[in-house]
């Protein structure tokens, strides 16, 4: 199910140490996370650098992430009374 | 061709008041709709304000509807709030999902390219529109990963992306650019395979060069540069391919340049409009 591919994609992205126990074994590790055998096949594939880049990616993006809602708020106010 | 090109800028608070000054020059802003989700009645009053002074687009950040799993309908109910509230010309999100099984990523993330995205995808822009009252236009997302599981390159995905919503495509041609550099095909030749007709918003923006895997460098879509030429050259070689009106707007989220400095990458955006335009007029 696609679903619990993008599952397995998220924790992959989110955590490095299943990221570690992922690179050291691809198809053990997609197996025992309860995927089937085309999205098992489908990860042995996988381009690790890839991977390692959008996990950097998207912490760095969560992290400077402003917390804008009440400044954009606030400035739309100032700026259009 | 109906209509006329239109060129914008994203709404941000630190561009708000180099905007209102140059609104002879910004034929329109997009506004994150995520900022507003939750802002009281005065927040959204001063929003709609903005779209009575100037055209308004809504852009949605946070609702992961190309996903396999159901999209979370207390986010549409909250955005409806906001659309309803603010009546801008148009909506948008992005073809990626940001979380799945309890897991939030924070950001966007392009999913597996293949039918059983599509599926939810579909039914996801069916509940958006019903909830919503219009449907969003769907923006193709960079990636530094060729989603695993996916069994269609990108071009077909987003044409297969469009036909299964029924709705349009918002093209971010530096998204384009980068996923075209990150895994080596020709952005000019996939454009050429967009469903064109469906395109009536457009994203340009500027990214960084980041890695170097085995002298492998890639290009990360950060918002923060200016927009590089080759996405000026996607630009006047869509308005040379489809008679469409287009809405371009240009995207920054941060080491922002004086004021002038981005009304004179609206100004180059105009230019290549104009360039593919009189392309097609010769």
């Amino acid at each position: 199910m696609s679903a619990s591919l993008e599952t397995y994609l998220a924790r992959l992205y989110l955590d490095a140490d299943a990221r570690r126990a992922f690179a050291a074994d691809p198809r053990g590790a997609a197996a025992r996370a309860g995927l089937d055998e085309t999205d098992v096949a489908a990860l042995e594939q996988i381009d690790h650098a890839g991977l390692e880049l959008t996990a950097r990616s998207l912490q760095a993006k969560r992290e400077a992430r402003p917390r804008r809602g009440w400044l954009a708020r606030l400035l739309a106010r100032w700026c259009l009374r | 061709m109906l209509g006329h090109d239109r060129v914008g800028l994203g709404w941000r608070p630190e561009l708000a008041a180099g905007i209102l000054a140059n609104l002879d020059r910004v034929d329109l802003v997009e506004v994150i709709a995520d900022d507003y989700v939750g802002a009281g009645r005065r927040e959204l009053r001063a929003l709609r304000t903005l779209a009575i002074q100037v055209p308004l687009v809504l852009h949605g950040v946070s609702l992961g509807l190309a996903s396999a799993a159901p999209v979370d309908g207390r986010r549409l109910d909250a955005l409806a709030r906001v659309v309803g509230a603010v009546e801008p010309q148009a909506w948008s999100e992005h073809l990626a999902f940001v979380r799945s099984g309890g897991l939030e990523l924070g950001h966007l993330a392009a999913p597996p390219r293949r039918d059983a995205t599509l599926g939810g995808l579909a039914a996801n822009v069916a509940r958006a529109r019903a909830i919503v009252g219009s449907a969003p236009a769907l923006e193709n997302v960079a990636t530094l990963i060729d989603p695993p599981g996916s069994d269609r390159d990108e071009p077909a995905w987003l044409a297969d992306a469009v036909a299964a919503t029924g709705g349009e495509l918002l093209l971010d041609l530096h998204n384009l650019h980068a996923n075209a550099v990150n895994f080596g095909f020709d952005a000019h030749a996939a454009l050429a395979r967009l469903p064109l007709a469906r395109v009536r918003f457009v994203h340009v923006a500027g990214g960084a060069w980041i890695g170097n895997d085995g002298g492998r460098r890639r290009v990360l879509d950060d918002h923060r540069h200016d927009v590089p030429a080759p996405v000026f050259d996607l630009l006047a070689d869509l308005a040379a391919r489809t008679p469409n009106p287009l809405t371009v707007i240009v995207e920054r989220d941060g080491d922002y340049p004086p004021i002038e400095h981005l009304l004179a990458e609206l100004d180059r955006a105009r230019s290549a409009l104009a360039g593919g335009r009189a392309r097609v007029a010769a």
